[in-house]
């Protein structure tokens, strides 16, 4: 469906419904002892991962969401399903009213997918061969080929290395050229899976522009997993936390910061040494500058200041929030430390 | 995608295969030298594989009942049918073993089209392949300017049959052995290195002779046979029954049927595990 034409379409059609979607995965386990190596050859021991367990997600068109978690969380596998390349074990997946493996070829004419190690280029080819490729296999007519191959230049800067090896291009290069090949033919969905993975600043900030300016022009639906929590907040208003194979958050990262810690940082310059203050964690201290930590869900900037006063005649004071990072770290770490436990997390 | 009438499906396909032929011509145009390189180490491997068997025929004046220019022409068909897979399933489409067992057929399934018309287009290269042809026709050539057999149209039918059939067995067995990789892609991605040597290297010999039990393996289990053997012997009247033509492109349709289910199968097993590992190897190279 071309643009023009998706842009007339509510923007509140949901374009993405998991129910209910279970997989789990067999892992045969190996000892490294002889004789249990032996007897694992009669009876081996298989052991049942449970990727995802009972996950009910939609996403809207014209959305970008975050897909996050920690390693093993089941990102990947999620979108894999989404993708067509696995199979539900129980529950449906749906996307754009197909089912991504029964109705395989209509369904991926109409969506991109971008894995971030991987390239769909073709590698001793010059990239102008890989988009005539994509041409030709997509069955793009010529007029809407032109279009957008002009938009794409234009916005990911292809022109430069049009014409060279993919095997020449440096990695950030790789990925604009293999973020145009999965917009070539419009997609209604992007499904990008670790797409800054291993780029430089300058590329990382290239590809966050492109991806946010692709929504807002093509109104492409996004859906894309990353560990950098701060390009995911920087693209997507909307995160979705998975852990262990559940949905452990689902909204906006203001509220993903109010309610499961408000984690600030202050920063105080004195003339004596660092006061020390109750509900604040020292992180560092050098030339009369002290940093910080606490919780603003539960301790008032003011309480600190007043202990602070007390203590030493304080010059400057600066408060900022933590860094996304921060918070998702907190997160995680809670996660592990309640070690399997049932994650008490809010979902919208 | 829109429509899949057979003329649809035709015009897909010749775009496709003019789309991946002319990409192969630019390739080679690209780099002239390692095409010159490869082409002559095809040509030399080729010659070398049949020269054991060619030399012992010269030398006894035939094997058993097959003369020197009947195991000449034989040669010739087998290089033909060793050649044909790599114009049209370069790529590591015939070593499919490799894509599945690094991970590499999700670049496959994400393509809008049905797997068997990527399967047959992808690795089309006929230019950088086409020079390795040169050892087999010479060799099918000599034998019939030699008088080894009547060449007629009806003739050259059952010829043209007989090695699409035995290329079809050949590519059906890689694709069964093959599969095995998406039960275990570690331990199999590679299997399909071991299961061409093994044809190529059964296909060279006639088996008259042979005990009936082994006869049958190498029509079967391990087709060697019928890549170069049965066939030869059909079309060059060895065989005297008048349906013996007919058997090498029936073998081929059970053996396709049955790629297809083991194929169909593993890719069920595919959407079950998904593919645990990637290896980028090999990809489009």
């Amino acid at each position: 469906m071309a643009a023009r034409d998706r842009s007339a379409i509510s923007r509140s059609d949901t374009v993405v419904e998991l129910s209910g979607v279970h997989k789990v995965y067999r892992q045969r386990q190996r000892s490294a002892n002889l004789s249990q190596v032996l007897s694992s050859l009669l009876h081996p021991t298989i052991r049942e991962v449970e990727a995802l367990r009972g996950i009910d997600l939609r996403v809207q068109r014209g959305e970008i969401v975050a897909y996050a978690g920690p390693n093993g969380a089941g990102k990947s596998t999620t979108v894999k399903l989404l993708s067509g390349l696995l199979a539900p074990d129980a529950g449906s997946v749906r996307v754009l009213g197909l089912d991504p493996i029964r109705d395989r070829t209509r369904y991926v004419s109409r969506i991109g997918v971008v894995f971030g190690q991987r390239t769909e280029l073709w590698w001793d080819q010059p990239i102008a061969a890989s988009f005539e490729w994509k041409r030709v296999v997509w069955d793009i007519p010529r007029e809407r080929y032109v279009r957008m191959l002009g938009l794409l230049q234009e916005v990911l800067g292809l022109h430069e290395f049009f014409h060279s090896l993919a095997r020449e291009l440096s990695l950030g290069q790789k990925m604009r050229a293999d973020l145009g090949m999965a917009l070539l033919h419009e997609p209604e969905i992007l499904f990008l899976d670790e797409p800054t993975l291993g780029l430089d600043v300058l590329a990382k900030r290239d590809i966050l522009t492109f991806i946010t300016d692709i929504n807002r022009r093509q109104h492409v639906t996004i859906m894309v997993t990353s560990h950098d929590m701060a390009d995911l907040e920087q693209l997507a208003g909307r995160v979705v936390m998975i852990h262990r194979g559940s949905i452990a958050y689902d909204g906006d990262f203001d509220r993903l910061r109010r309610e499961y810690a408000d984690r600030r940082r202050l920063s105080i310059e004195s003339v004596g040494p660092a006061p020390l203050l109750d509900g604040a964690q020292l992180v560092s201290s050098a030339g009369g500058r002290h940093e910080y930590v606490f919780d603003a869900a539960h301790v008032k900037i003011a309480a600190l200041l007043d202990q602070a006063s007390a203590q030493t005649e304080v010059l400057d004071v600066e408060t900022h929030r933590a860094p996304i990072d921060d918070v998702i770290a907190d997160i995680y770490e809670a996660w592990q430390r309640e070690a399997g436990a049932p994650v008490p997390a809010p979902t919208s | 995608m829109a429509g899949s009438s057979p003329a649809w499906t035709l015009r897909r396909l010749l775009a496709l295969w003019r789309f991946y032929g002319a990409m192969d011509l630019k390739w080679m145009m690209r780099d002239a030298r390692s095409l010159l390189l490869w082409t002559l180490s095809d040509v030399i491997t080729a010659i070398s594989a049949v020269a054991s068997t060619l030399l012992l025929a010269a030398r006894f004046n035939g094997i058993g009942r097959w003369s020197t220019p009947q195991i000449t022409f034989m040669l010739g068909y087998a290089l033909l049918v060793g050649m044909i897979p790599n114009i049209f399933f370069n790529y590591n489409v015939a070593y499919i073993s490799r894509r599945i067992g690094r991970g590499q057929f999700d670049h496959v399934l994400v393509q809008p089209q049905p797997l068997w018309m990527i399967l047959l287009t992808e690795g089309f290269s006929p230019f950088t392949t086409m020079l390795g042809l040169l050892p087999a026709l010479a060799l099918l050539a000599w034998p019939l300017g030699r008088g080894v057999h009547t060449v007629t149209i009806g003739w050259l039918a059952a010829f043209g049959l007989n090695v699409v059939a035995s290329v079809a067995i050949a590519l059906s067995f890689s694709l069964i052995v093959g599969s095995l990789a998406f039960w275990a892609p570690r331990a199999a991605e590679e299997i399909n290195s071991s299961s061409w040597h093994l044809l190529e290297s059964l296909k060279l010999f006639p088996l008259d002779g042979m005990g009936a039990g082994l006869t049958a393996t190498l029509l079967t289990a391990v087709p060697a046979g019928f890549l170069a053997w049965y066939p030869s012997r059909a079309l060059l009247g060895i065989d005297g029954a008048g349906y013996a033509i007919l058997v090498t492109p029936l073998a081929a349709v059970v053996a396709v049927l049955l790629a297809t289910w083991v194929f169909r199968r593993g890719l069920r097993q595919y959407g079950r595990t998904g593919s645990q590992r990637y290896l980028s190897f090999g990809h489009r190279r």
